[in-house]
């Protein structure tokens, strides 16, 4: 567990001191605005997909209490009304 | 959303319901492994994000050795979104090298590859060739010097193939050295030639799943197990994981975007220490454990066709474990698994951290 | 001795060469398209011509690069004042290096291998010493040819 750590203390350091190391050609908006429209719609973006996945979540319920039911298999020869 | 007449005028033409029963029929074991049959689509929806995000770059990128790394700053600094898609691309090979990797070591480690499916771990294999090598070819076409250096390295590596490798060099560098035909070959290969294949191969990997169903691991064959309906419930359960990878990714892309160096100059010293990317990590660090003379020859020759020992044998394994072909537990290529997969761990730890 | 049926039926000898035909077909083919796709290959230059001007003027204890073909070239003046022209590629992995005054070593980044003054492979994985060339001096022109190449300038 110790060594583990260690190997990711020393990875994260490799990582920082390669980030800190050189001036470098700027992959990111600048401007605070920016930066704050960014944050804002990452977390936008996460909210949508928590919704997603609470909503598949909730069906998957709903799949599994009509299977409980035992009302999934459809009927063969149902009248149809045409 | 209930067209009758659209409905109507596809039954008339195809066997709508005969395809439908079909789809409903197909069923997913259920067992405390099942969570190994999510790594192959989430590796699919990974892809699909790099076929999607790679074509919006191709519409800004100069494949021209002059212009490349100048196009590439423009996308970044002066284009709508240009940072977040390039470093979506970016993020998104990452992560599908990962989840390519775990989905290999599921079905290493799970014996999916046997009988009769080994013709799926042969296509599997020339999938990961393909990523590995779109992963390389897509490094070069930052065109800066640490790109630059990396490719020289592997493309020289191979180069120590005995016999055939001088060939393998001068065919992926398109010249003697690396330059600006190089360019032009990795484009090539990274946006058409790559590209196409995956397409064929992915499609015939996937069609293949279907016509075997799902692999049952040895070790619970035997329970009596109740199967879920592919749809919908596992789908459903397809598509919670998507999201969330697609949502880790974009975390991703948009906390960490990669950062790009100075324009690669043929003729400047190469930069201090670079490394190649982390899957290359493991055999640049097994190189490194060869001195460079062995018994008067040369050493990196000797690591490069033992390493290529070591891939041939994981690609014919199918037919090497005869044990669970027979549908026997075969516990010693289990072993031979987890050296595989702890020996690339380790490397790529040590190679991280020297 | 005759035999009375063939045994090769008409069909198998069809069938043959049928696929024989095809098979050649193809890999002819094939064996043009590879052609192409194989790059014609520039050579590395015997000898480059520099500007002796530029280059016989450098400070003792310093390197100037020039280009040797699409590679790295280095015209090296050593601290003792003589000269010398020396390939810039590391003999391992094909790394550009890079002199180091301080130290007065050759230094590659790419996996830290060590050269010494002499090209000699003194620390780190190079399996080889450093390619030297040979340095002549005609006028102003400075003639950097590999060793045992004799150059021969265009009458012009």
């Amino acid at each position: 567990m110790k060594e583990l750590a260690m190997a990711f203390a020393g990875i994260f350091i490799a990582v920082a001191t390669l980030w800190a190391g050189q001036e470098k050609i700027e992959v990111f908006p600048g401007s605070p605005y920016e930066k704050l429209i960014i944050y804002e719609n990452l977390i936008i973006f996460w909210i949508g997909i928590i919704g997603l996945v609470v909503i598949i979540g909730m069906k998957l319920r709903e799949i599994k209490r009509i299977r409980n039911m035992g009302i999934d298999r459809e009927e063969k020869d149902i009248p149809v009304l045409d | 959303m209930n067209c009758p007449r659209l409905r109507s005028w596809f039954s008339e033409r195809y066997d709508v319901d005969g395809i439908r029963d079909l789809f409903r029929k197909k069923t997913v074991p259920a067992h405390r492994y099942e969570i190994a049959y999510y790594t192959g689509g989430t590796t699919l929806f990974l892809f699909a994000i790099q076929f999607v995000t790679g074509m919006v770059l191709s519409l800004y990128y100069i494949p021209y050795f002059e212009h490349a790394h100048g196009s590439i700053i423009e996308i970044v600094t002066k284009l709508n979104m240009g940072w977040f898609f390039r470093s979506l691309h970016h993020w998104g090979a990452q992560i599908a090298i990962v989840v390519l990797f775990v989905h290999l070591w599921c079905t290493l480690l799970l014996k999916s590859y046997r009988k009769p499916r080994e013709l799926l771990w042969f296509s599997g294999f020339i999938l990961l060739v393909i990523s590995i090598f779109f992963g390389l070819s897509g490094y070069l076409l930052l065109w800066d010097e640490r790109a630059f250096a990396a490719v020289r390295v592997a493309t020289g590596g191979a180069g120590n193939l005995p016999l055939v490798g001088g060939f393998i060099k001068a065919f992926l560098r398109g010249g003697m050295d690396v330059s600006g035909d190089t360019l032009t070959r990795f484009y090539a290969f990274h946006v058409s030639i790559l590209p196409l294949f995956t397409v064929l191969i992915v499609a015939g990997h996937v069609l293949l799943v279907q016509y075997h169903g799902m692999s049952v691991p040895l070790s619970v064959s035997g329970q009596t197990r109740k199967d879920v309906p592919f749809f919908p419930n596992v789908f459903y359960k397809d598509l919670i994981v998507w999201l969330i990878v697609l949502g880790m990714v974009v975390t991703f892309a948009t906390l960490f975007p990669p950062e790009i160096r100075g324009k690669a100059d043929p003729l400047a010293p190469a930069p201090e220490n670079i490394k190649p990317e982390w899957y290359f990590l493991f055999l640049f660090q097994t190189l490194k454990l060869f001195p460079g003379q062995i018994f008067g020859l040369n050493g990196e020759t000797i690591a490069i066709l033992l390493i290529t020992a070591g891939i041939l044998f994981l690609l014919f394994i199918p037919l090497f474990d005869i044990k669970s072909q027979r549908g026997e537990k075969s516990p010693l290529f289990t072993w031979i698994g987890m050296i595989y997969l702890l020996y690339f761990l380790v490397m790529t730890v040590i190679g991280f951290v020297s | 001795m005759k035999i009375d049926y063939s045994l090769v039926s008409r069909r198998t000898f069809l069938n043959t060469l049928f696929g024989g035909w095809l098979l050649a077909f193809m890999g002819g083919s094939a064996y043009a398209l590879l052609k192409f796709a194989f790059p014609t290959l520039g050579k590395e230059p015997d000898f480059v011509i520099l500007d002796a001007d530029q280059y016989m003027g450098i400070p003792e204890n310093s390197v100037k690069p020039f280009a040797w073909g699409g590679k790295l070239g280095f015209f090296f003046k050593r601290p003792d004042g003589t000269t010398a022209a020396l390939k810039g590629v590391c003999t391992h992995m094909e790394c550009n290096i890079a002199y180091k005054p301080e130290e007065r070593k050759f230094y590659c980044a790419c996996h830290k291998g060590w050269f010494d003054e002499t090209g000699k492979n003194i620390a780190g994985p190079p399996p080889k010493p450093l390619e030297f060339f040979d340095v002549r001096i005609e006028g102003k022109k400075l003639m950097v040819a590999r060793k045992g190449i004799k150059v021969e300038l265009p009458k012009a």
